[in-house]
């Protein structure tokens, strides 16, 4: 679409309606396809409860490279579907946000494809797949910070690319000395004509559960250790934890709102889901060995994000790391390797894929309208702007945990879970209250930031100086349209998550049962 | 694999065995005398009588497109590459073309006949084996002449007259070296073939310095700008010690062994290396060969000459150098190190193994870190194409070590494969990707000098399409999936990898403990080889932001010119490079099909 568009300058601005309106149109059908796989449309199961684990509904394999065992193999079971639900979600939400972004007829396609690809990454149940749609979500994120950006987008865009590929390439690494590791001899099903060998997750995740079964460390401890850490470099620069988050703050910051909408709405989750699908089902004894190292992670990460956003003077940037502290919750949740730590972070990967688009369309409407995102460049919004200012309020409510919104079931499971974890472990319990503390953090600084834009002023509000003395628009209808339906998804999982939490859970016990317990033995006392 | 086919020159098989070769040479005959076809006459001495003689004269008077050159060179080159594809397709017959046959056999059958390994066709001890046809000579063929035929394509409306100008049509009809330019395009190709098909030393230089000679001149072409004669000078007289220097080193092994022959040499090197140590002389002479080669396939240290005379040759003949002569040089290192010094002369590894390991390691790092400083396009490809050879160099060391451990090999020699092919699969989609690069260049310097990134700048406003292209085609260089450079990058670190891990996998699942190290440690290659691609995203998104995020330079607006014919050619490649990123299965059969008739033992298995 965007190629025809390029004829010239006046046909790409006559076709921007209707490309908008087909992107549109496309989404919204995507997303009703989900929701009818979600209510047993299909015939198949209701709401991919009670699936086994390693079972996939709704699977496809085609022979695509024959000779090395390469197989276009797609699937969807509790854990991948409510990220697919996800980004089918906000695809159209995304697009009706940013609905007059400029040179439209390249930016809304370039958005569907970036929808695509993630998509691909979540359905994928072949690795080499999974490596090419993780990989291939990188090229539509560069272009739109790239042509969409702020005003340091080269900078930030270049960041992100070879950062984040940089990790991507050891994970390759990695995925490959895993596939060489396999026995040529006694091939697995769906191996290569020319190596013996393949790349099939559900045979790969059988096989080592086979393996691991047997009181061995798969593939040996040495070795086992090796590629989990390979693995889960390329899954921790991507979530971002510390020390691996520098580029979010600059890719946020810099990235246009359509595209941070998607950056911290699904592509973050992208890491988190790895963890899930790749290291915790094949080594978990290797999970267990870096289980401290990893909950470290999460906490210094939860940690340092908010106390950051306590001194950030940029809204955006303040968001952003406010998602780095958030994807903390998420490694904390999976180290704690307890069936309910685990279902937490999955609702947490959902809630927070919900609520963070919300905010950043907050952002990109704060900046679209005042021309400055810093924060105590607009106050008193109440006065001038209230849809503004209610959605602000509303968002930042939900991010930092309000109940009956969908982020605080998230991050009560979480701590719940902790406590279980440290008190199994034979730890004071004293350690929770840093982590609780912190989230006490997260309230200050959101309702910090929003005291001092939208509240304070009174009658004497200022306009920004950004604004050189225009009237102070309200957001548009359809930045309206998209940020009420993200309100009411997040009451809606908030009042009622076990629309929800009711797979991840099934799925967290099942693998908890199925594959943790027997290889680890009575492990944690396991809720 | 059917049999081989004995072949004695201007035999009956012969024009069957050699007819993309001479495809080339009669294309050669026709670009020399049809653009002459004149009214060139002198007159016999002491007569009145006028004769037509085919020199000089007014070049197009009777054939009046000065485009002709070109089209005649396309034409050949083109119906070359396309009779290369149809001998593969449909399974390939072998032929070997041996200097002399007996004209009869003790059995009654007479030479042409298929025969089981030559039967007693052969005189032992003066009937030389030159040239085989097989997949692996198919394969590189197909390399030489489709990146060639591109690069003619290219330059098809690019070749200005004297007066740089003077750019019209009409100035191409004093343009003396329309042809010049083509004559040598077509003896370069020659040249490569003859180093494909080659089984005797001297036979494989004699087409290497064909092909070298000609690309000499054809880099320093453009003598009138600076770069130019700059570049031509500094490629010529170092290729020319280089190939001294490894013109030598074969001296050095004739000396040693008495033979030439491929064959006969492993057989010698193979008895030498046995258990009571190393001579000195074959090695000796194979490190001047390796300096040779490595010239060729611009290692470093030897690759000294090859930024200059990229960025002075003009773009097409940049691509040629990037794409054909690298795999020139590496069938040259394939044919030294693994026929000759082949892995299972010694013990356990190749001789040249830690030689070689760190050369590339060097190659690699050395190409990647240099291209980050460049600015000027065609030195950063340079240098990036010193980084590819450096990743061939490594698969090739890791070919070296297949043996490395009989407890833990388990069927080694599919790793020697898997690797080999990934080497013949990059050498294949280079020339989709690198070549296509240099074709984009080329449109940029039809307006102008490319010697600044500058020069790239706002393309994605001017002509998105080749923006796209060039997107598409700097991404796969880098390995970004799903285009073939990121399927020819993973095939070569699959390779390696399965290599250094042997058989580990089932030793694992027997319960031994085993660690990283207990792999080879050309793992650490493929380490080093994924963390160089990391690195060299960095300039290869330099030049996508150049092209996207900045605008136009002030002279360079507007579409650019250049005809239909590069930028087909550019579309071409860019369909290839997505091709075969997506749907690779059909030419990793044929790369492996190629690997496997280099006939050694680790390809029997």
């Amino acid at each position: 679409m965007g190629t025809i568009s390029n004829v010239s300058d006046e046909v790409r601005e006559k076709l921007v309606n209707p490309i908008r309106w087909a992107v549109l149109l496309f989404s919204l059908g995507l997303l009703g396809l989900t929701t009818a796989m979600f209510y047993n449309f299909f015939g198949e199961l209701n709401g991919f409860e009670g699936i086994a684990f390693n079972s996939y509904e709704f699977t496809a394999r085609y022979s695509w490279v024959g000779s090395l065992g390469i197989y276009w193999s797609v699937g969807l079971d509790a854990l991948s579907f409510p990220m697919v639900w996800l980004t089918t979600l906000l695809l159209p939400v995304t697009i009706i946000a940013t609905w007059n972004e400029k040179n439209g007829a390249f930016y809304h396609p370039l958005l569907l494809l970036m929808g695509g690809a993630l998509i691909g990454v979540f359905v994928a149940l072949d690795l080499f797949m999974f490596y090419v749609f993780w990989e291939l979500t990188l090229i539509p994120m560069f272009f739109l910070i790239l042509k969409w950006g702020g005003d340091d987008r080269k900078y930030a865009a270049q960041k992100f690319f070879i950062y984040t590929f940089t990790a991507s390439v050891v994970m390759l690494l990695g995925l490959v000395t895993l596939y060489f590791l396999q026995n040529p001899l006694d091939p697995l099903a769906y191996s290569g004509t020319m190596t013996g060998r393949t790349f099939d997750i559900p045979e790969l995740v059988n096989h080592a559960h086979q393996a691991n079964m047997n009181g061995n460390w798969f593939l040996g401890a040495s070795m086992q250790k090796i590629i989990f850490a390979m693995l889960m470099l390329g899954f921790l620069v991507k979530l971002p934890a510390v020390p691996f988050h520098t580029w979010l703050p600059d890719a946020h910051v810099q990235a246009p709102t359509g595209g941070s909408m998607l950056l911290a709405g699904v592509m973050l989750k992208m890491g988190a889901y790895g963890m899930f699908r790749l290291p915790i089902a094949l080594f978990p004894h290797a999970l267990e060995y870096f289980q401290l190292v990893l909950m470290a992670i999460g906490m210094v990460s939860l940690v340092w994000g908010s106390i950051v956003c306590l001194g950030q003077t940029n809204l955006k940037k303040m968001v952003a790391y406010s998602s780095v502290s958030h994807m903390g919750v998420i490694c904390i949740g999976i180290a704690t390797m307890q069936p309910m730590g685990w279902a937490a972070a999955l609702f947490m990967m959902f809630a927070h894929g919900i609520i963070s688009p919300h905010l950043f369309a907050v952002c990109g409407a704060f900046k679209h309208h005042y021309h400055s995102m810093e924060i105590g460049a607009m106050r008193g919004m109440a006065k001038h702007s209230p849809w503004l200012a209610t959605s602000m309020m509303f968002a930042w409510m939900a991010s930092l945990g309000l109940p009956l919104l969908a982020g605080f079931v998230a991050e009560l499971m979480v701590l719940i879970a902790l406590w279980h974890f440290l008190v199994a472990e034979g730890w004071s319990v004293l350690w929770m209250v840093g982590p609780a503390l912190v989230l006490a953090v997260t309230a200050a600084y959101y309702l910090w930031s929003m005291q001092r834009t939208i509240f304070e002023g009174g009658d004497e509000t200022q306009p920004p100086a950004s604004m050189d003395g225009q009237p102070i628009p309200d957001i548009g209808n359809h930045e309206k349209l998209a940020m009420f339906v993200l309100a009411m998804f997040t009451i809606l999982f908030g009042v009622m998550p076990w629309i929800a939490l009711d797979m991840m859970n099934d799925w967290s016990i099942q693998i908890f049962e199925g594959l943790i317990m027997p290889i680890l033995g009575n492990f944690n006392g396991g809720v | 694999m059917s049999e081989i086919i004995y072949v004695q020159p201007f035999d009956a098989n012969f024009t069957t065995a050699l007819l993309p070769e001479l495809i080339l040479v009669a294309g050669l005959f026709a670009l020399i005398i049809i653009p002459n076809l004149g009214k060139a006459t002198f007159r016999v001495p002491g007569t009145q009588i006028r004769l037509p003689y085919f020199l000089g004269g007014e070049r197009y008077s009777l054939i009046s497109n000065p485009r002709l050159p070109s089209w005649i060179a396309v034409t050949t080159l083109v119906l070359a590459f396309v009779e290369v594809l149809m001998t593969l397709d449909g399974g390939l017959q072998r032929y070997m073309i041996v200097s002399e046959l007996l004209p009869t056999t003790i059995n009654g059958a007479t030479a042409g006949d298929v025969l089981v390994n030559g039967g007693s066709h052969i005189i032992p001890g003066s009937s030389k084996e030159l040239l085989l046809i097989n997949g692996f000579s198919r394969l590189f063929e197909m390399i030489f002449f489709g990146a060639i035929s591109l690069a003619a394509i290219a330059s098809m409306n690019r070749l200005q007259s004297f007066n740089r100008s003077d750019r019209s049509t009409n100035a191409l009809y004093n343009n003396r070296r329309q042809a010049d330019f083509y004559i040598l395009l077509l003896t370069a190709a020659m040249g490569m073939a003859i180093v494909a098909l080659a089984q005797d030393l001297f036979v494989l230089f004699l087409g290497l310095e064909l092909a070298s000679f000609s690309s000499y001149v054809l880099v320093a072409f453009h003598k009138e700008s600076k770069e130019g004669t700059e570049g031509g000078m500094k490629y010529f007289i170092v290729g020319s010690v280089a190939s001294g220097v490894g013109l030598y080193g074969l001296s050095m092994l004739y000396l040693w062994a008495g033979t030439l022959q491929l064959g006969e040499l492993s057989v010698a090197f193979d008895a030498a290396m046995a258990p009571q140590g190393f001579p000195a002389l074959p090695l000796i002479a194979l490190g001047f060969i390796l300096v040779g080669f490595g010239f060729k396939v611009s290692a470093a240290p030897f690759h000294f000459a090859a930024p200059d005379a990229y960025a002075g040759a003009s773009s097409p003949v940049a691509g040629i150098l990037a794409t054909a002569s690298k795999a020139m040089g590496i069938i040259g290192l394939t044919r030294m190190l693994l026929i000759v010094a082949s892995p299972e002369s010694n013990d356990g590894s190749a001789i040249w193994l830690v030689a070689l390991g760190i050369l590339s390691v060097v190659t690699m790092t050395w190409g990647n870190i240099a291209a980050l400083g460049s600015d000027n396009p065609k030195r950063m490809l340079a240098y990036s194409s010193v980084a590819h050879a450096g990743y061939m160099l490594a698969g090739l060391t890791a070919i070296g070590a297949w043996n490395w451990d009989p407890t833990l090999a388990g069927p080694g020699g599919d790793g020697a494969i898997m690797v080999m092919t990934a080497i013949l699969f990059h050498l294949v989609v280079l020339v989709c990707f690198k070549l296509g690069a240099f074709l984009v260049l080329s449109i940029l310097e039809s307006e102008g000098e490319v010697s600044k990134m500058s020069s790239l700048r706002g393309l994605s406003k001017r002509e998105p399409l080749l923006a796209v292209s060039m997107f598409i085609f700097m991404i796969s260089l880098a390995g970004v999936p799903p285009m073939s450079g990121f399927m020819s990058k993973l095939l070569m670190i699959m390779g390696i990898v399965k290599i250094s891990i042997g058989n580990m996998g089932d030793a694992l699942s027997n319960g031994d403990i085993l660690s990283i190290g207990d792999a080879h440690w050309v793992w650490w290659l493929a380490l080093i080889m994924v963390l160089n691609s990391a690195i060299s995203m960095f300039y290869y998104l330099r030049v996508i932001v150049t092209m996207y995020f900045h605008e136009p330079e002030g002279d360079r607006q507007g579409p650019l010119p250049g005809g239909w014919q590069v930028r087909t050619a550019i579309f071409a490649c860019v369909v290839a490079s997505v091709f075969f990123g997506i749907n690779a299965d059909g030419l990793i059969e044929l790369c492996e099909m190629a690997a496997n008739s280099l006939n050694y033992s680790w390809a029997s298995q």
